[in-house]
């Protein structure tokens, strides 16, 4: 037994402990057993994950666990990125969720044993190496994910409705990648994933384009892609923080891992010419769903569905990359090929990090207010320091700015799109220019919508009473923060330790050689010209940074400083409610892509009773519905719901008619069977 | 010069004077003087009206806010020394007895030249 299985097993089995630990020890040691058997089963996870990266593979058959079936495991360097990345994400969470879960009612039986079998579950996809143990550890992810998004769902009826709408899409996902999944196994010998490898030449380009959307749906559904995405904002912010973090950053990348396992591996869609349009199909949603996904999080004042829609946005950044990899692997240019797909693996780590700690210190303001709405926060720098601190670090990440994590992988990003150019043919110098207008489009309004979120919800003054109070968040909560956010500095300042690994990786998936090369501290690129030394650049700004300070210190100590009182107009002290909101800052971003969101607003005013020249009240709304969403699922649902209407009258409670149904279905079938042999 | 105008408890004679001024027919504007919308903008003040009870303080207030060196204009009988509503109901007095004053235009309401010439005094063209 082997580094990568040993870790592996012992990642799987201090999961299942942690279940069973939940389920019978007492409430009040029970969160800190299983947040730390979920940490070490993470840190487990990524040590397997890493060894598996750097080219140790191992294999496991285990025949009569399942019927028929049988289960099988293969760990290869693509599954170990997600694996590590799982594991990594679980490590925070599992050390948070120690405090979390205390404090907010969340330490019953049943979600604490869930849980650790939901970290477990996504172990295991990226390791399943066969249709009925993918299929299998997919549901299983599916229902734990489930079933710990309704954790809450007696306290806030908001809870059950968005378990309704995940637990339909994701189900609906996972037939379609049934689908799919079974027509490819019918062409091969068995269902083992290195059957289907040799059968996939041998796919008609129908069967194999049949194959490739059917499974891109599940897994585009599950990585949150417009327009499959109307779940996540509604799940991920409905689910304890803990959850939202380890849905957002762990259990979407899976989506992605499915369509480069599926596209790229299975059916090897980076050798095949005729699976262009597949690719040109991954980047035209994934571009969508960047600037769809982050529109919405620059409008929306939710804190949590802000995030949720952040998701979107990056996951449809990874699937830009994703799918440029694929097309120039299939116009015959490997390694630009292997750049763009560096740079979608790096930024799925780096969203990652990023993203846990976004969640765990949104967590953490909820925890201490109660309040999830960005116009009810602000002022929360007094009380809660190590939150503010973290969510300032979170958003810096996100904003795709230096020294941020995700800048150097959307500039990879940029990179492989712009030398894309001069690579193919038409349909690469038409998608090209506009896929890279579109990650810079995405990169401008993530400014945004992180300088709205970070100085609307923590600077400022409190809006409320609950901000005003807040405390800070217990220690368990801040190490799990604090794990994040060293993940966050080090890719950021230090993606030089990670690339490599992960380029390789990237590279081996296209058929290319390494895409990146380490010089020191400087990324260059192979076989294009490009250099960025993310390290230099922090030092640089950081010394910038102090000296411009420094300089205007020195300049305002030269004259006398007079204190004054801020200009209020000479009437009394300026109140919170004079502020920027965040619905304000907002505003004139939804002016100018009002033809997109549609936001409907409404002004009422309530005169005095004795006169209307005198004014009572004026009551202003606004509610930004997802157009997406209402355009493409309210239709379907209202024909669902007059169908299901008609269907009651088959259903009168009649006994005898009941008793009938059978007999003429049975007849039927008996004739239909008759008539066709 | 920029100047921020404040009414203090004025009836809006005044103003009207100051408007004149500023209009096109006397056009203050040509001696290098304008008004402008906040005293943190402002060089002057261009104070006009009794001071009531309820303007004492934002008047108070206006004047800190404007940068040093500043100088304080009073516009008008009321502002020098209450003018008719001298000892009425809620007066707080004349805006010497709240800002200190360094000039002042005489007049119910003063006529536009008088209030040019003071212009003219405070921008020296």
């Amino acid at each position: 037994m082997n580094l990568v299985l040993g870790a592996l097993l012992t990642a799987l089995a201090v999961g299942a402990l942690s279940a069973v630990a939940g389920l019978f020890l007492p409430r009040d040691v029970r969160p800190a057993v299983v947040g730390v058997g979920v940490a070490v089963s993470g840190a487990s996870a990524v040590v397997a994950g890493a060894a598996a990266m750097t080219g140790q593979a191992a294999a496991l058959v285990l025949p009569d666990l399942l019927p028929l079936a049988g289960v099988l495991v293969t760990v290869d360097a693509l599954g170990g990125v997600f694996l590590a990345v799982t594991g990594g994400v679980a490590v925070a969470v599992g050390i948070y969720g120690i405090g979390y879960c205390r404090q907010h009612g969340l330490d019953a039986r049943g979600v604490q044993a869930v849980l650790p079998l939901f970290v477990a579950a996504m172990m295991l996809v990226p390791v399943a190496a066969s249709v009925g143990t993918f299929l299998l550890c997919w549901e299983l992810m599916a229902l734990t994910s489930l079933l710990l998004v309704i954790a809450e769902h007696r306290s806030r009826p908001a809870v059950a409705q968005a378990g309704r709408w995940y637990a339909v899409m994701t189900h609906l996902g996972m037939v379609a990648i049934l689908i799919g999944l079974l027509v490819f196994a019918a062409h091969a010998v068995d269902g083992s994933f290195a059957a289907l490898r040799l059968a996939a030449p041998g796919l008609s380009p129908a069967v194999a384009g049949l194959v490739f959307v059917a499974t891109g749906i599940g897994f585009g559904s599950k990585a949150g892609i417009v327009p499959l995405h109307a779940w996540l904002p509604r799940a991920h912010p409905e689910a304890p923080s803990n959850v939202s973090a380890l849905m957002s950053a762990a259990m979407v990348n899976l989506g992605v891992y499915g369509i480069v396992r599926v596209g790229f591996d299975l059916l090897g869609g980076a050798r095949d010419g005729a699976a262009g349009w597949w690719w040109l199909l991954v980047l035209g949603l994934g571009a969508v769903s960047a600037i769809y996904g982050i529109l919405q999080a620059a409008i929306g004042t939710n804190l949590k569905r802000l995030l949720g829609y952040s998701t979107t946005e990056n996951m449809g950044l990874v699937l830009v990359g994703v799918g440029a990899a694929g097309m120039f692997a299939t116009s015959g240019d490997v390694t630009l090929a292997g750049l763009a797909m560096a740079a979608a693996l790096l930024h799925l780590v780096n969203h990652a990090a990023f993203k846990t700690l976004l969640f765990q210190s949104a967590g953490s303001v909820l925890a201490a207010t109660g309040r999830r709405d960005l116009d009810d926060l602000g002022g929360l720098r007094a009380g809660m320091p190590g939150t503010t601190a973290a969510f300032g670090l979170g958003a810096l990440a996100a904003s795709a700015l230096p020294p941020g994590a995700a800048f150097v992988s959307e500039w990879l990003l940029l990179q492989a799109l712009i030398h894309g150019l001069p690579a193919a043919g038409v349909s690469a110098a038409i998608v090209m220019p506009l896929a890279v207008a579109a990650v810079a489009l995405t990169a401008g309004l993530a400014v945004a919508t992180f300088v709205k979120a970070f100085g609307i919800g923590f600077l400022a003054r409190p809006r409320s009473p609950q901000a005003e109070h807040a405390t800070e968040s217990p220690a368990s909560m801040l190490a799990g923060m604090g794990i994040a956010a060293a993940a966050c500095i080090g890719l950021a300042v230090l993606p030089t330790l990670v690339l490599p690994t992960i380029g390789a990786v990237a590279g081996a998936s296209v058929g290319a050689t390494d895409p990146v090369q380490i010089d020191g501290m400087t990324i260059r690129l192979v076989g294009v010209a490009g250099a960025l030394s993310p390290l230099m650049l922090t030092i640089a700004l950081v010394v910038g940074l102090v000296a411009a300070l420094a300089g205007v210190r020195v300049l305002a100590t030269r004259r006398a400083a007079r204190a004054a009182r801020l200009w209020d107009c000479g009437a009394g002290p300026l109140s919170a409610r004079m502020e920027y909101t965040a619905t304000s800052f907002a505003e004139p971003l939804q002016r100018v892509f009002d033809d997109v969101v549609r936001a409907e607003q409404d002004v009422d005013v309530t005169h005095h009773d004795e006169s209307r020249y005198l004014v009572q009240l004026v009551e202003y709304r606004r509610r930004v519905p997802d157009r997406i969403e209402r355009k493409l699922y309210e239709p379907v649902l209202a024909v669902m719901a007059a169908w299901g209407r008609a269907g009651r009258r088959l259903a009168p409670g009649s006994v005898h008619r009941y008793l009938g149904y059978g007999f003429y279905a049975l007849c039927g079938l008996l004739i239909v069977l008759v008539v066709t042999r | 010069m920029q100047i921020r105008h404040v009414d203090a408890g004025s009836c809006n004679g005044c103003e009207v004077e100051i408007g004149a001024a500023f209009g096109p027919v006397y056009d203050a504007e040509r001696y290098g003087a304008r008004l402008v919308a906040s005293p943190r903008h402002a060089d002057a003040l261009l104070v006009t009206g009794v001071v009531t009870r309820n303007m004492a303080a934002p008047l108070r207030r206006t004047f800190e806010a404007v940068p040093d060196p500043k100088l304080v204009v009073a516009v008008g009988d009321c502002a020098r020394n209450c003018g008719v509503f001298a000892g009425a109901y809620g007066v707080a007095g004349a805006v010497r007895d709240v800002v200190p004053v360094d000039l002042e235009v005489p007049g119910c309401p003063p006529r536009p030249e008088a209030i040019v010439d003071a212009v003219r005094k405070l921008t020296g063209r």
